[in-house]
């Protein structure tokens, strides 16, 4: 269970996150929705140290981190617990598809070649992507380049992956693959928190819906109560701007 | 001035200055060395912007960029002995050949730790973002990922500066040192025929810099290999590429990783 307690992060003045608290169970599959600036982005690189929280703790089953006395090594030991899916997919550039995937293997994890080559080899063909193992990124579409990104993060068996808008740099022809395979990993029983704007995708996939405004989560529950039945006004309003043609009952 | 031109002396001294070309390329490659080890511990500082060492690097590469490699020649040849004897360090058994390869590594030094800072610099900000969320330590980040992305985007600015410093050399002919430069003063001066000597000398010059710059231009490609394919999207990686080479050049500024 990952469990996020009164996270903070300022960047200079200018708060961004103000206590977030968040549960997310084993295998469970938590959506972030929220206008842009409300800090969407920001809680999920706090989550994985990207970003140092400015208050807060992080726990990951048995470990702990207080985000006011972090030590290298406790946020080197967080990286290793997350994965994360980037918007701009960031595959390593001078590797090929195949040694992207092997490279947190072989260096992180510290298995044999031979043993992270077949590991890898299993992802990518998992992902669709099997036919394009020496494709350097600079040779793959969005689409694939992202897919690699996914068969990337699943290889380190985090105990959470993060995806910061999979999806949005995207031709909207290549979003349904990259979904696809979000999708049936998400029926694996693999953790993770999204934060996407595909609202049907959301309904469809999330265990856990959160509705975050400034910096503070203004709602939270089920896909159902979310989208059907919104309590916060703030939320219907975003709801209303973001799917017109959704037809919730108040 | 001196006898009238003939053309088979330019062809005689060939192999005659061929002879001392070893020193050359001698003082090229160990100031080299002693350039790239410098240049990292320069540019250091100033990336992971250290406070004071930060500005001490500063003023190094100012002063290295600011003066002629005559003056710092002289400098370190005449004034460094001095310093030193303050010290009860006697250099006067040094050989000359030590000062010139010390001068020319500083010197290299202060502009490699520009080119090696602003190619880091180039490297998307993305990419080791990724590798710290693969759970690698800032050191893994570093050797792995920006590192060798950081040697194809510097190979151009690293193929100047080899030739710049290449041809520097010949200065120092002027501490007494027979490399190419000086022994084709010495030619010169004993047949009289200096026209023909400078022509064989500036062919040799040529020569080697061309060579440098094919080799290094092969590296680059082996290096960019991973940008360079002939698909489709080539024309548009290889603009992002000249893009990221003038952001260098702007970056670093006017001087001789830019020039040429
Ligand atoms: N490095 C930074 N320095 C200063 N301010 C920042 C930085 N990163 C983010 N912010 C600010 O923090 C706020 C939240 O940004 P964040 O990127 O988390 O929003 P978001 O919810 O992901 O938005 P979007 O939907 O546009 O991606 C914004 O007001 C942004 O300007
Ligand atoms: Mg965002």
């Amino acid at each position: 269970m990952i469990k996020l307690e009164r996270i903070s992060k300022s960047f200079g003045r200018h708060q961004v996150l103000n206590n977030i608290d968040l549960k997310v169970s084993k295998g469970e599959v938590v959506v972030i929705l929220g206008p842009s600036g409300s800090g969407k982005t920001t809680l999920l690189r706090c989550v994985n140290y990207l970003e140092k929280p400015s208050g807060g703790e992080i726990s990951i089953g048995e470990f702990k981190l207080d985000c006011r006395h972090a030590r290298k090594k406790d946020i080197h030991q967080l990286r290793q617990k997350t994965a994360m899916v980037f918007q701009q997919y960031n595959l390593f550039r001078h590797k090929t598809a195949l040694e992207n995937v092997m490279e947190g293997l072989l260096i992180v994890k510290k298995l044999p070649k031979e043993e992270a080559r077949k590991r890898s080899i299993a992802l990518l063909e998992k992902v669709g992507l099997g036919s394009k193992l020496d494709a350097y990124p600079s040779q793959l579409s969005g689409g694939q380049q992202q897919r690699v990104g996914i068969a990337r993060a699943l290889a380190l068996e985090p105990e959470v992956i993060l995806f910061d808008e999979p999806t949005s740099a995207l031709d909207p022809e290549l979003v349904g693959e990259v979904l696809a395979v979000i999708r049936k990993i998400a029926k694996e029983g693999i953790t993770m928190i999204v934060v996407t704007h595909e609202m049907g995708f959301a309904r469809d996939v999330a265990n856990h819906v959160v509705f975050m405004d400034g910096g503070v989560i203004v709602e939270e529950g089920t896909p159902t109560e979310v989208f059907n039945h919104p309590r916060e006004e703030r939320t219907k309003q975003f709801l209303k701007r973001i799917t017109p043609e959704l037809n919730y009952s108040i | 001035m001196g006898a009238p031109f003939d053309l088979s002396f330019v062809f005689s001294f060939l192999p005659k200055l061929l002879t001392t070309l070893s020193t050359t390329l001698l003082i090229v490659a160990c100031s080299l060395l002693a350039g790239v080890i410098v240049g990292f511990i320069i540019a250091l500082p100033r990336l992971y912007k250290v406070p004071v060492l930060k500005t001490l690097a500063e003023v190094y590469i100012s002063f290295f960029r600011g003066t002629p490699i005559l003056i710092q020649l002289f400098l370190f040849y005449y004034g460094l002995p001095e310093v030193l004897k303050l010290v009860n360090l006697d250099m006067t058994r040094t050989p000359v050949l030590v000062f010139v390869i010390l001068t020319y590594g500083l010197h290299t030094g202060a502009f490699m730790s520009e080119m090696i800072r602003a190619s880091v610099t180039a490297v998307d900000k993305g990419q080791v973002e990724a590798a710290y969320a693969t759970g690698m330590t800032s050191y893994q980040a570093f050797t792995r990922i920006v590192l060798p992305q950081a040697l194809g985007i510097a190979i151009p600015v690293f193929s100047n500066l080899v030739i710049a410093l290449l041809k520097d050399t010949s200065l120092a002919f002027t501490l007494g040192v027979m490399e190419m430069t000086g022994k084709a003063q010495t030619l010169g001066s004993v047949t009289q025929h200096f026209i023909e000597t400078y022509i064989a000398l500036a062919l040799i010059y040529l020569v080697i810099s061309f060579t440098i710059e094919k080799l290094l231009l092969v590296a680059e490609r082996r290096l960019l290999r991973h940008e360079d394919q002939g698909s489709p999207v080539k024309r548009k990686f290889s603009l992002q590429k000249k893009a990221s080479y003038r952001h260098i050049i702007a970056d670093m500024g006017p001087g001789k990783g830019g020039g040429a």
